[in-house]
């Protein structure tokens, strides 16, 4: 995964729309078409739509934490992409650093998780989650990198729907935004308040991104996030077992008790949870 | 020669108690709560199972495996009596195998046939699978 750093030159913010636009009637001339069947290896809709994504003007470098601030404002957050970019941004490099994207959403107290395919592209958007791309603009030798948001997609009419940091939106064919998408080695984020779970991802990853949650200190975060995830996989104790950590951070011993007991009960044997909760009730 | 005696006796029984100590101070003594990631890490591997069975009812997959004249749910069935070690050594493996490469889709296929047609001693790519025949 590249550690690159996107976004344009300050004094070609003019440039930049007529340069992405050239490059795109340059990449679109010679794109092999987009091969639906071969690409998704999961049912998807013909089209989705996420509804209601601002669009924010970037600032000058500013594509990163706009995008951020895009996705987290659909959630009613009223964070600005100032706000995000005194989390993310890195003035040094002129850009914001992938891992500081997940790394700003977490602290913001959301979930992070990222993305790597189609399958789970799609089945986001499906599902009315916006997700982020990485992407470079240019070629190869000649990198554009940016950061747009997806939040929609139609087969038919052949196009992706980006919130793109610009006063419109931007509307790409498959094949284009494929390219564009591949020299970004296929990166996405998907970033959610913490009640609500991402479509695509298994469970140990958005365990992961939940235990993130707690490393950053954002503990109510991470208990909301658990508790989600304790709804969706019942019968699985690690849920609990955050919770109940993740209480025990907050002060709130007897609902550590709680959630500890109650992993406990699916999982009797685990010394983690005997561990714990012995050590909560020692506090209580 | 008492002397002698005595401090051996000491740095022995010093020794054993520290021993203890050290043992016990693993299950017992533990002053602060267990983090979730360690947890998460060390007990995550029931759902790298239920990971490898999600990619065994991928269409692609599945269509491998009937053409090699192998019923899928002999397959799942043969999966499920793998030990978790084995599971996770099989990711450790494709994991490896991966990295640095864009066509991680066809990978994943390639592995979960082959982990398979091992099983039913058509090949031999993992060393730890068992020949059932």
């Amino acid at each position: 995964m590249p550690d690159a750093v996107l976004q344009l030159h300050p004094l070609r913010a003019l440039i930049y729309r007529l340069f992405c636009l050239l490059a795109l009637g340059w990449l679109a001339g010679c794109a092999v078409p987009f091969d639906r069947d071969a690409r998704l290896s999961v049912d998807v809709p013909t089209r989705a739509f996420v509804p209601d994504v601002p669009l924010i003007e970037q600032e000058a470098f500013f594509c990163g934490p706009a995008s951020l601030a895009m996705v987290m404002q659909w959630a009613g957050s009223d964070v600005t992409q100032d706000d995000i970019a005194a989390l993310a941004f890195s003035p040094g490099a002129g850009g914001t650093y992938l891992a500081d994207m997940i790394g700003s959403a977490r602290r913001s107290g959301q979930l992070a998780m990222t993305l790597h395919n189609y399958d789970d592209l799609l089945a986001e958007i499906a599902a009315g989650h916006p997700v982020i791309v990485f992407q470079n603009l240019g070629l190869g030798f000649a990198p554009v990198w940016h950061y747009g948001v997806v939040t929609a997609y139609d087969f038919d009419r052949d196009a992706v729907f980006l919130n793109s940091g610009q006063q419109d939106q931007m509307v790409m064919p498959f094949a284009l935004f494929d390219r564009t998408w591949a020299r970004g080695d296929y990166w996405g984020l998907v970033v959610l308040p913490p009640d609500r779970l991402p479509a695509s991802g298994s469970e140990i990853e958005i365990l992961q991104a939940a235990a993130a949650l707690e490393r950053v200190d954002a503990f109510a975060a991470a208990a909301v996030l658990y508790q989600t995830g304790a709804a969706r996989w019942p019968d699985s104790w690690l849920w609990y077992f955050g919770l109940g950590n993740a209480r025990y951070a907050q002060g709130d011993l007897r609902g550590a008790r709680q959630a500890l007991s109650r992993a406990r009960s699916i999982a009797p044997d685990v010394p983690e949870v005997r561990a714990n909760l012995a050590q909560v009730r020692s506090e209580l | 020669m008492g002397i002698l005696n005595l401090t051996k006796r000491g740095v022995a029984i010093a020794l054993s108690a520290q021993l203890v100590l050290a043992t016990q101070a693993v299950t017992m003594a533990q002053a602060e709560m267990l983090g979730t990631e360690a947890a998460i890490n060390k007990y995550a591997q029931h759902s790298d199972r239920s990971f490898l069975m999600g990619e065994l009812q991928r269409e692609d997959v599945r269509a491998e495996i009937v053409a090699l004249g192998v019923d899928p749910a002999e397959a799942e069935a043969r999966l499920a009596a793998l030990s978790d070690a084995e599971v996770a050594s099989i990711l450790a493996q494709m994991e490896k195998d991966n990295a640095g490469a864009d066509i991680i889709g066809i990978l994943f296929t390639v592995f979960i046939v082959l982990l398979v047609t091992d099983i039913l001693c058509l090949t031999r790519f993992f060393n730890f699978t068992r020949c059932v025949r």
